[in-house]
């Protein structure tokens, strides 16, 4: 069991969250295990968000090496598809991706970390 | 002289000093100006950091790019969108998290190195500088097709340089990160105003965006060329891709070679995380999350405001070869139904659909995306002088009211070198060289930051065994390669291997990841890795933010949120 760092050693609240003595406004602090799972979590999904990202950018220069429908051809109107992407698509695709990697990385912090029994030790039976 | 125009821009002028002097620091706190007090909202910050990236590089720079290579110059609009993305994945909620004042703040006390905070010192100051001087290139240029004529026995470009610097140091100065931030909201929400308005003018004049690309397609994309007796003419561009071939607009190769337009991608994403002003914006953000959540934000913002540009850089050529037939004041301006400069593009724009009103609004746009980028580099480097050097190296036992004017300090001296640099160079004579020069600059910046800084900043927030000593070596190795780099791609042309010179990230950033985690193995980790750890990735400090965001809540409205 790895103990809970007390928090002032948890480091986490801004030097303007504490009194002008020094001590820190709050009751919250982070396990250091608990924090290293979640960094671990959310660092494999955000290289994973970014391959796909590289992946899909590059593509759009790429595709023009090896296909020749992918410059010359038309899709909307007289515009080819590398145009179609490099002017609307990858800006939609962006945005989608921004919305994904956000909500994942909310939802496991929410889940791993700050867990709603520390937020009220009394309703585990904790001594005050 | 445009009289409707000066009037609106003196206006302007008026309106951003006053927003600085209603909203400046009350107390003289260095946590108010240049953090504005880490309160600053979700979707203000959004708006503010739009303001502070789209310079002029975005606002005219982008079209002009399209205008004068097609798609080759939709890659910068690209570019600086996805430039986000790495920011969302790898660096805005950790680094506000850890709540510093700045990048070298930052990595000091990260890696728990006064070293590393001077290196970086160092860097994120040529950076600003890079960045600094095409703002002020583009109020020259705005400044010079606007009013025409200087004063004080300048010419009608370093007049335009020496006004807007003036007055955006003023703004910087008087109102730091708390009326900088609100100006900035304000100077995006104006540069969007006058995109959407270009747009449904030119679609309301009969402007057909595919078969507006299908019919450049059809002919030989050309530009105009100057030669050394100063004529002008048109000149074919050739097809970097294909060979000899004559390009169009819609294809790649314009600018380009198939190296190029990778390198150009890959300096513009890996850049936009080191760029100091930007980043030193999420630590006004109340929380990791809602700092997350800015850049989602952004994203959406930046995506809109891109694909605008992209459509009306094209709308731009389609359009001016028929008005320049129609108007004579495009006669001086154009060589056969072609811009001479392609940042004038936006400007004719207005000009053609609102007359003089028209070019004022637009001309307004131009010097506002350029003055909220001028603030924000500013202000950044009044972070770093002011307390990165003065605070902790050279008077550590300062007071609050003496740091906040050596940031002011700072704020006045980076802002004379950068207009002094910007004035020493005359655009026209690089026109030829190069697609845009006000994008083409920020490039520069961008390589620069996303050599030296960008792949330090990720490992030192996202791997453990970074040390000090391996992110000094990082930050030089990148640094010096991409400055090197510059220096042979000036030199040896932009054509086959040496395009990768001019945009060098795509070599420089993995060597400075490379040397960072070498010289991390032979070295140690800071002292107390555990408690730096958790104050960098835990989200104690959040929730202590949101509950007593709560409790505030509850006191004013006398209910709690479960309640019903």
């Amino acid at each position: 069991m790895v103990p809970a760092v007390p928090p002032s050693d948890a480091g986490s609240p801004p030097p303007e969250d504490r009194d002008p003595a020094g001590f820190e406004l709050t009751d919250e602090y982070d396990m250091p295990a608990e924090v290293d799972a979640t960094f671990r979590t959310l660092r494999r999904a955000a290289f994973g968000y970014f391959a796909l990202f590289v992946v899909v950018v590059a593509a759009v220069p790429g595709l023009t090496l090896a296909l020749d429908w992918w410059s010359q051809g038309r899709l909307v109107g007289g515009m080819s598809p590398s145009f179609v992407m490099a002017a609307f698509g990858l800006y939609v695709f962006f945005f989608v991706l921004a919305v994904a990697a956000a909500t994942l990385a909310n939802a496991v912090e929410d889940r791993m970390l700050g867990g709603p029994e520390r937020d009220h030790p009394e309703q585990r039976g904790d001594a005050p | 002289m445009i009289t409707a125009s000066i009037i609106g821009l003196a206006a302007l002028l008026l309106v951003v000093l006053g927003i600085a002097l209603v909203l400046q620091p009350r107390g003289a706190s260095t946590l108010d100006f240049y953090l504005a007090g880490r309160r600053v909202g979700v979707v203000t910050n959004a708006c503010a950091i739009c303001g502070d990236y789209f310079s002029a590089a975005s606002f005219l720079g982008v079209a002009a790019a399209v205008y004068v290579s097609g798609l080759d110059g939709v890659w910068y609009a690209t570019g600086f969108a996805a430039g986000f993305i790495p920011v969302l994945l790898f660096v805005a909620a950790p680094l506000r998290r850890f709540g510093e004042f700045s990048i070298p703040d930052f990595l000091g006390r990260r890696l728990t190195s006064d070293r590393v905070r001077l290196t970086a010192v160092c860097v994120v100051q040529l950076i600003i500088l890079s960045y600094l001087v095409p703002q002020a290139v583009g109020s020259g240029i705005t400044w010079e097709l606007l009013v025409g004529h200087g004063m004080a026995g300048l010419s009608p470009y370093a007049t335009g340089v020496a006004v807007s610097t003036a007055a955006i140091t003023a703004l910087v100065a008087l109102g730091g990160m708390r009326g900088t931030t609100w100006t900035q909201a304000v100077q995006f929400l104006v540069l969007l105003c006058a995109f959407i308005w270009l747009t449904v003018a030119a679609i309301g004049s009969g402007f057909h965006y595919p078969e507006a690309v299908d019919r450049l397609n059809e002919q030989p994309l050309t530009n105009p060329t100057a030669t050394e007796e100063g004529q002008w003419h048109l000149e074919t561009e050739r097809d970097r891709i294909d060979g000899e071939d004559p390009a169009t607009f819609g294809e790649p190769g314009a600018r380009y070679g198939s190296l190029g337009q990778f390198a150009l991608i890959i300096t513009l994403i890996m850049g936009t995380a080191g760029l100091p002003h930007i980043m030193n914006r999420y630590f006004t953000s109340p929380t990791g999350l809602a700092a997350r959540m800015t850049t989602v934000w952004v994203l959406g913002l930046a995506s809109l405001f891109y694909a605008l540009a992209v459509l009306l850089g094209t709308a731009a050529r389609s359009l001016i070869p028929d008005a320049a037939a129609e108007h004579a004041w495009m006669e001086e301006l154009t060589v056969g139904g072609v811009l001479k400069v392609p940042e004038h593009a936006l400007l004719v724009l207005g000009r053609v659909y609102g007359g003089e009103i028209g070019l004022g609004f637009i001309a307004s746009g131009a010097l506002i995306a350029v003055m909220s980028t001028i603030a924000g580099l500013l202000l950044a480097s009044a972070a770093s002088w002011g307390h990165d050097v003065y605070e902790r190296h050279i008077n550590p036992h300062a007071s609050q009211r003496q740091a906040v004017w050596a940031g002011r300090g700072a704020v006045v001296l980076v802002a004379v070198l950068s207009a002094a640099v910007a004035v020493g160079l005359r655009p026209d004579s690089l026109t030829a060289l190069l697609p845009s020069i006000v994008a083409t600059m920020v490039t520069w910046a961008f390589a620069l930051a996303g050599s030296a800084l960008t792949p330090v900043f990720i490992l030192t927030i996202w791997w453990r065994r970074t040390t000090a000593p391996a992110a000094i070596a990082g930050m030089i190795t990148g640094a010096v390669t991409a400055i090197t780099m510059f220096a042979l791609g000036t030199v040896y042309g932009d054509a086959g291997l040496s395009e990768m010179l001019l945009t060098p990230t795509i070599v420089a950033a993995p060597l400075s990841a490379v040397v960072t985690v070498v010289v991390s193995r032979f070295t140690t980790t800071p002292a107390e890795l555990d408690r730096l750890w958790l104050k960098l990735h835990g989200t104690a400090a959040d929730r202590h933010t949101l509950r007593l965001a709560r409790l505030t809540i509850t006191g004013v409205t006398g209910r709690s949120k479960e309640e019903p």
